[in-house]
């Protein structure tokens, strides 16, 4: 079979067939996505029987778009209430929530679906376009190149830090210490597990995410009658449709941001083991770090919503990447899908492509139309979301505590999640009375394990000597990225600083 | 302002209403309760929980899926797989030994090779007697790959390169049977080995393809489900019974002339000894349609489809079991220094 444009417009057109399947499953993923503890992956899991009946094609479908429409379903709770739905969303409250409660919530839906989808469309067409070099990256990007990418994310923490040093240390490395507690990655010995079995293999990140941010804010909202001020909720409660446009436009303008943002994404997704999560923190240091108003960020600044966004949909091809070209599934979503297509006979791996071209570009253009699809589908529905905000204090307060605890058990099955989610709970609400970051402390409980793993390979593969750190090219350039881009703001404000005191020398 | 009635009429829903559809529902429940002891005559009469004590999506699940498909036709209910991994296996044994009922209504899915192994590196906080392996499922042995772009082509050019310097190898956790054959290989080679856990199947491949180590070991089964992505050198087997599909490799017996036994994973059924002692009619059913599976030719079509290896299939009873069990501890024994650390 000839591969060129007309195989291509062939199957654009097959899949855009396949809308009956596509929609109903963007709604499911939105709704699976929302819901703290749900995901694609367990969804996958649960409705297994019935993708294992469907027809091959339309199996996996189903899937593609039940994984992108759950991704960018994440997003909506972290930015209307401050729960993220899923690791990979943590780094999207950090400018989306502070945008909600400026009564700007409908706008940051809008951009948030707007750089979701954008970021997914790019990324889909690049994976498209460039898969067997895509699939390299993998050859690449080995434990010292990930302990230099792991430090891009958690550099965020010494970000954090800038405003209140000490406080935003300490939040840091207390999040450090909570990550490592489970047992030992090289002899499985437990730590700090307080003979809990549960923590054994480490500590389960929704009740983390939940806990930090959400039952923390369901604890301060009470306080108040409204998670909006008077002036935010008249701003809401006046908005039109003119909004959702506005955040559309905001960010079309900024079609740069998303593009090397989601790109960032494509990279670290096709990176067997790396994840979303990884992606949007980097995604949100590095716009943070090239941004000329990176003193906004943090107070609901687009360009601080865009770039997680569009980074952790831009995770979603790119783990497909490593499935289909290499045979290797680089996520929990990913590792599902595998089960599925072996179950259906299909050889994933450097053949499909020869051997079932239809099936092998046939998933990501099925990725492709599902983002167009959202685009029409989601971006109308910003408006009504974001009218949740409006709820009162007395309702919203327990029905977040409440699904959140809900979600906390949903992916292990432990009551005693659910504690530990409350425990979470209490420990963000004094972080946050108190003038500490939770955002540096999550940083700490999600990448420091990451982190310790691939520091661990690459240590003993070079029989524990530090200096493997620097021993590999790219690695090499990695880390000057990493310092440059530590340095270029305290640079960047020195410069603006020389430049304002001679200004107002020659103003004298 | 007054509360408003819930159970006036005007909401639609009165006392009466309310009264004559508890008495409805109460009937219809006395109902199924007179009919709930006829049905008990049997086992099982509600499905069975199976955990698991590795993730989704992995080797034990495929096979699970794929055994259980053809299994609850013959025991007539249906299996709910629960996973619980973490710490090697050990945090699925610690939740099935403490959290589920000793009744024939749960069991457990596991890997008798590498988490028995686990058993030697650090006991359980249950006896290791207080469960059997009954049904084993397949036995697959271990064997040593690279990524098909490495430069080592055969088995001596790994050894080679060894001669040379220390390779990294990969393997899913150090007390894993694939582990212990890579060290006699060592042993016998007379070259040094690092030994790097990578945590699962998935990943030690993904290391060998992407060159993060030099070679890995692991399952052969997995490895062949990889395909054309890995070259299989060694197979820690008296036989390569899957020939092609692991690139025809030696065996470390044919090609070393040593005298090693099988390093086997092996996947198998497990249940509570409580329950096999106080309802051994129970597990006799258990026993005898779990036999029935590996008659049925669509257990053979189910596992070909999934791209499983039928020659890895091979029942096993509580005896076979046993021995399976006992001679893990004696290798761990063996090698327990290594696998601690220690």
């Amino acid at each position: 079979m000839e591969i060129n444009a007309a195989f291509f417009a062939d199957l654009f057109l097959h899949s855009l067939s396949l809308w009956w399947v596509i929609v109903p499953s963007i709604f499911l993923g939105l709704v699976v996505g929302a819901i703290p503890g749900f995901s694609a992956a367990n969804t996958i899991i649960v409705l297994l029987p019935f993708t294992l009946i469907m027809e091959v094609e339309v199996g996996l479908v189903f899937m593609v778009a039940l994984y992108c429409a759950s991704r960018m379903g994440a997003g909506i709770p972290a930015i209307l209430v401050n729960i993220p739905g899923t690791a990979g969303a943590a780094a999207t409250p950090l400018d989306g929530y502070p945008m909600v409660k400026k009564g700007q919530g409908q706008q940051a839906l809008a951009m948030s679906f707007t750089a979701s989808t954008l970021g997914g469309i790019l990324t889909t067409v690049i994976a498209l376009a460039a898969m067997p070099l895509l699939a390299r990256v993998g050859f690449y990007m080995h434990s010292v190149e990930m302990v230099v990418v792991m430090l891009f994310g958690i550099s965020l923490i010494a970000t954090i830090a800038a405003k209140d040093t000490l406080k935003g240390l300490i939040a840091g490395f207390l999040g450090l210490m909570i990550g490592s507690i489970g047992t030992d990655h090289v002899y499985a010995t437990p730590r700090g597990t307080m003979g809990f079995l549960e923590l054994y293999d480490g500590i389960p990140l929704i009740p983390a995410l939940v806990g930090l941010f959400a039952i923390s804010e369901a604890f301060l909202v009470i306080e108040g009658e409204s998670i909006l001020s008077r002036h935010s909720r008249e701003r809401l409660q006046s908005s039109s449709w003119a909004q959702t446009l506005q955040g559309f436009a905001i960010t079309l303008k900024k079609w740069w941001h998303v593009t090397w943002t989601s790109l960032i994404g494509l990279v670290i997704g096709v990176t067997p083991g790396a994840g979303a999560a990884i992606a949007a923190f980097v995604a949100y240091q590095q716009s943070r770090t090239l941004s000329k108003t990176p003193e906004l960020y943090g107070t609901g600044h687009p360009e601080g919503l865009i770039a997680p966004e569009a980074a952790n949909n831009g995770v979603t091809a790119g783990t497909l990447i490593p499935l289909l070209v290499l045979g290797i599934p680089g996520g929990a979503t990913a590792a599902i899908m595998l089960v599925v297509m072996q179950y259906q006979g299909v050889n994933v791996g450097p053949r499909l492509f020869s051997a079932q071209p239809e099936l092998g570009y046939g998933i990501f253009m099925a990725m492709f139309v599902t983002y167009l699809l959202m685009a029409f589908t989601i971006l109308p529905m910003s408006r009504y979301m974001s009218r949740v905000t409006l709820v009162s204090t007395t309702y919203m307060s327990p029905l977040i505590v409440g699904f959140t605890l809900i979600g906390s058990f949903v992916p292990r099955e432990y009551m005693f999640d659910m504690f530990l989610a409350f425990a979470f709970g209490i420990l963000g609400y004094i972080a946050r009375k108190t003038g500490y970051h939770v955002a540096a402390i999550l940083i700490g409980v999600i990448l420091g394990p990451l982190m310790e793993g691939y520091m661990l390979v690459a240590l003993q593969k070079s029989d524990g000597d530090p200096f493997t750190l620097f021993s590999s090219p790219l690695g090499n350039v990695l880390w000057l990225a990493l310092v440059a881009s530590l340095l270029l703001p305290v640079f960047l404000k020195h410069r603006q600083r020389r430049q304002a005191a001679a200004f107002s020398e020659g103003e004298g | 302002m007054p509360k408003e009635n819930v159970f006036s009429p005007a909401s639609g829903l009165s006392r009466r209403l309310v009264l004559k559809t508890g008495a409805a529902v109460a009937a219809v429940a006395g109902a199924q309760g007179l009919a709930i002891p006829a049905f008990a005559a049997g086992f099982p009469e509600r499905n069975i929980s199976v955990i698991v004590p590795t993730r989704e999506g992995g080797g034990a699940d495929r096979n699970l899926r794929a055994f259980t498909a053809i299994w609850k036709k013959y025991l007539d209910t249906n299996f709910e797989p629960g996973f619980y991994p973490g710490a090697s296996g050990r945090v699925g044994y610690e939740v099935y030994m403490g959290k589920f009922e000793a009744d024939a209504y749960s069991l457990i899915f596991g890997n008798m090779g590498p988490e028995v192994l686990n058993w030697v590196v650090k006991e359980p906080n249950f006896s290791i007697d207080d469960y059997i392996y009954w049904g084993r499922v397949d036995t697959d042995p271990g064997c040593l790959f690279v990524g098909a772009e490495s430069n080592m082509k055969t088995i001596d050019d790994v050894i080679a390169e060894g001669k040379k310097r220390k390779l990294n190898v990969g393997t899913s956790r150090l007390a894993h049977p694939a582990s212990i054959g890579m060290l006699a290989l060592a042993d016998k080679a007379g070259i040094e080995v690092n030994l790097i856990p990578l945590s699962g199947g998935k990943r030690t491949v993904a290391g060998a393809v992407t060159g993060e180590v030099d070679l890995s070991v692991l399952t052969s089964g997995t490895v062949a489900a990889a395909g054309d992505a890995v070259r299989t050198l060694l197979v820690f087997n008296d036989e390569n019974v899957l020939g092609e599909a692991l690139d025809n490799a030696p065996t470390m017996n044919q090609h070393f002339g040593t005298d090693l036994p099988p390093m086997l994973s092996s996947r198998a059924f497990g249940i509570h000894k409580a329950a096999v002692d106080n309802h051994p009619d129970r597990f006799e059913v258990l026993q005898s349609s779990f036999r029935k599976v590996f008659e049925d030719p669509d257990y053979k079509a189910g596992v070909l489809k999934a791209k499983g290896h039928w020659e890895y299939v091979n029942y096993g009873g509580v005896e076979e079991c046993a021995a399976f069990k006992q001679s893990m501890l004696e290798l761990g024994a063996q090698y327990k220094s290594y696998l601690t650390g220690k």
